[in-house]
């Protein structure tokens, strides 16, 4: 079930063209990958997505309905440049964010302790913001993000700012919201973590939505049938190529010789046949472009 | 609760809870004590000799031997010195020369006793310790004189001698213009610079605040959750009933503080302005005063006469221009402050919206010496100077329809100030480490958010 939608969004700042009809399409409780370079107009989306700002042209939908102001209680943002008020006290801040998100005083309270005893800044609740580290300013701000038990979340470039151990609790609680039905959106430049966590992305460049698609059926299209191969040390691949097999790479190290090849594709079973009636093989897998080859490759060929 | 109300409860709580609110709330009423009670302590205390002409139309001459009711009568002490003239004419001169300090007139009237005729002239306000000290002496002579002779005077006249009252002019002798011009000059100052300083005190906090928020960054969560015009409004609000809780504050401490010393001491905080109103309308009873207020009164189709303020009205217009003046530049200092960020310099955008304040407080001594004159005037119908200019005026009497211009064009600009400042705003706020120019300001014009 598609949760979010926009169809043919467009924005147009004063002097630039910010989105191009961007069309996006969102399944329930899936991970949204927005990618795309600095200025591609993934901030723009975003802000529209949030009704921080309005597109110009198109249509937006969120749970079969037309985006409208009371979908904010039932969004949940991040964005990539954080902050808090820095002399406002931790708790009394985090009540004052989740009231703005309708959730009453009492019910505020009663979230954040479960939250603040889980990431351990519990002790921090009466301190005032600029007291604590950087890092402890990211979980308050992620446990704001949260409270409301959004149906949907947008992270804007969620890893920045958070050192290796809390990037990776990130990840784990995003992870843990996506199963407990939660659908997130979120925008990175971090191809790592879009092939751990994401199932669908959209690339957009210089406004314009360029790729989009599930993660693993991205990979396939973009595929160029080259298969590593993996033989003992006296073995030569050498000695099995034929027309239409090219050897990219061969390297032997004390074990074994790792070869990788681009095959003509449905010749797989030919040339391993070859090979096997001579000797064993010790590995052979295709190899799939990475999402940051992918991501690469789409915008230089733009 | 409604989001904006979410808005201005923060607001205003995080502020009312700061320690430089308290401290304000307490320094305040000291400092506009002070400015009541340092005249009267400095009139109490004043060392200095005034030399007072008594002008004397009762002053007969018999075979070469003056004499009058009041002539050598009056007892010189510390404060007072008096001499004695004929003409009122050669005691304007001197006056104005200086060579006296003060001339009390005594007009030659029908009545008897003659206890009516009155005038007293000076430069400045006569301390107050002058001021009884002379009615005292004047009720004591005459009181000698009535024993003396009956003249079988009735009740009400009677009564006069246990509070025997003359009229206090200042300034100006020949036409009588001026007089309460003091009362007046301390009512405008006062509601001037107090909504000045309330517009640059509270209008700088709303500035503050929004660009604490997009330094911060928090803007951008808090805009995801609430329009951006809601949380512009409920700052603004927030921080004008900030300053209305630390006025009435003041004012309630004020009024306990000058209640407090006035038990302590009645007599010297007897207040000037009522019994004023009551001398003069004894002594406009006396033919001659009669004229010097009639050629006044042609001055002005004021509001009220020259010769009482209307306090009411005073209290209104301020309560009027303090909050329409506060709104006004409340949502100019918002949207400036969605434009500053961190390294941007603020000058630039402060100083255009800061000119017109300062201008108003440049031209309050001319806005004071012609309170009718062209300046005050169109100062007063422009909104961005109208608040403090007209609330100078006011205490001076300023035609109904003058005053209801100014009350509907600054509405009228505050309703486009807000929308300006709506636009500004929810652009500016989401513009990060970006040096925003005017030319850019204007391109958010072109487009809709």
């Amino acid at each position: 079930m598609i949760i979010f939608s926009t169809n043919e969004v467009s924005k147009t700042y004063a002097n630039h063209k910010a989105l191009d009809k961007v069309s996006i399409n969102v399944e329930q409780g899936s991970v949204f990958g927005l990618l795309g370079p600095n200025g591609a107009g993934k901030t723009t989306l975003i802000r529209i997505i949030n009704q921080i700002t309005a597109p110009d042209e198109g249509e937006i939908f969120f749970m079969g309905e037309k985006l409208r102001s009371e979908h904010v209680y039932s969004i949940g943002y991040l964005p990539e440049e954080r902050g808090l008020y820095k002399k406002m006290k931790v708790g009394e801040q985090a009540i004052y964010l989740a009231e703005l998100k309708g959730i009453k005083k009492v019910e505020a309270k009663k979230r954040l302790e479960y939250w603040f005893n889980r990431f351990d800044i519990y002790s921090w609740w009466n301190r005032k913001v600029e007291e604590l580290s950087k890092g402890m300013q990211q979980k308050v701000q992620f446990i704001t993000t949260i409270l409301h038990e959004p149906k949907l979340l947008i992270f804007d470039e969620p890893f920045s700012g958070f050192d290796p151990i809390n990037a990776n609790l990130l990840k784990e609680e995003i992870l843990a919201l996506k199963n407990k039905g939660a659908t997130i959106i979120f925008s990175t430049h971090n191809m790592e973590s879009v092939e751990a966590i994401c199932d669908s992305i959209a690339l957009i460049n210089k406004s314009k939505k360029i790729l989009d698609g599930r993660v693993d059926e991205i990979k396939q299209r973009f595929k160029k049938h080259e298969f590593e191969i993996i033989l003992p040390k006296e073995e030569d691949i050498s000695n099995y190529i034929f027309e239409g097999t090219e050897l990219i790479d061969k390297e032997t190290n004390n074990n074994f010789q790792v070869s990788k090849l681009k095959i003509e594709e449905g010749r797989n079973a030919e040339l391993l046949s070859r090979i096997i009636q001579n000797t064993d093989i010790i590995s052979y897998k295709e190899i799939l472009p990475t999402m940051n080859e992918i991501f690469i490759d789409t915008v230089s060929n733009e | 609760m409604s989001k904006t109300g979410i808005i201005i409860k923060r607001e205003y709580f995080i502020r009312v809870r700061k320690k430089s609110f308290l401290i304000m709330t307490f320094l305040g009423p000291i400092l506009i004590a002070s400015l009541w009670i340092i005249p009267f302590f400095l009139a109490m205390n004043s060392e200095t000799k005034s030399r007072v002409l008594v002008v004397d139309e009762t002053l007969m001459e018999k075979e070469g031997v003056k004499s009058s009711l009041y002539l050598h009568k009056f007892k010189n002490n510390k404060e007072l010195i008096f001499e004695y003239g004929y003409d009122i004419q050669e005691a304007q001169d001197k006056l104005s020369q200086g060579d006296y300090d003060a001339v009390l007139e005594i007009v030659s009237t029908t009545d008897m006793p003659p206890i009516k005729g009155f005038l007293f002239y000076s430069e400045n306000e006569p301390s107050l310790s002058a001021q009884s000290e002379i009615q005292t002496q004047l009720s004591n002579i005459l009181k000698d004189h009535v024993l003396t002779y009956d003249y079988g005077m009735s009740g009400e006249d009677l009564e006069w001698f246990n509070n025997p009252k003359i009229g206090f002019y200042s300034k100006d002798i020949r036409s009588g213009k001026d007089s309460y011009k003091e009362i007046k000059t301390f009512l405008a100052i006062i509601s001037g610079i107090c909504i000045y300083m309330f517009i640059f005190m509270f209008g700088a906090q709303v500035m503050k605040s929004v660009s604490e928020e997009k330094t911060s960054r928090i803007v951008e969560v808090l805009v995801s959750s609430i329009k951006p015009v809601q949380l512009l409004m409920g700052k603004i609000i927030a921080v004008g009933l900030v300053g209305l809780t630390q006025l009435l504050l003041w004012l309630v401490l004020s009024v306990v503080i000058i209640g407090g010393l006035k038990t302590i001491s009645p007599q010297t905080f007897t207040e000037p302005q009522e019994e004023n109103i009551t001398i003069n309308e004894r002594v406009i009873s006396v033919d001659k005063v009669g004229e010097m207020a009639s050629d006044s009164s042609q001055v002005n189709q004021v509001i009220q006469g020259l010769f009482s303020i209307n306090y009411t009205l005073v209290i209104l217009m301020f309560i009027f221009y303090f909050l329409t003046g506060y709104l006004l530049y409340a949502a100019l200092f918002g949207a400036v402050g969605a434009l500053i960020d961190v390294d941007t310099d603020a000058q630039q955008f402060t100083l255009p919206i800061t000119i017109p304040l300062i201008i108003a407080m440049v031209c309050f001594p001319i806005v004071i010496n012609a309170p009718s004159g062209g300046v005050a005037f169109w100062l007063s119908m422009i909104p961005l100077t109208s608040p403090m200019v007209m609330m100078m005026r006011i205490p001076y009497g300023v035609p109904v329809w003058e005053i209801a211009t100014s009350m509907g064009l600054i509405i009228l600009f505050i309703i486009f100030c807000m929308w300006l400042a709506a636009k500004i705003y929810r652009t500016g706020i989401l513009m990060y480490g970006k040096n925003i120019t005017y030319k850019e300001i204007w391109k958010w014009f072109k487009y809709n958010n």
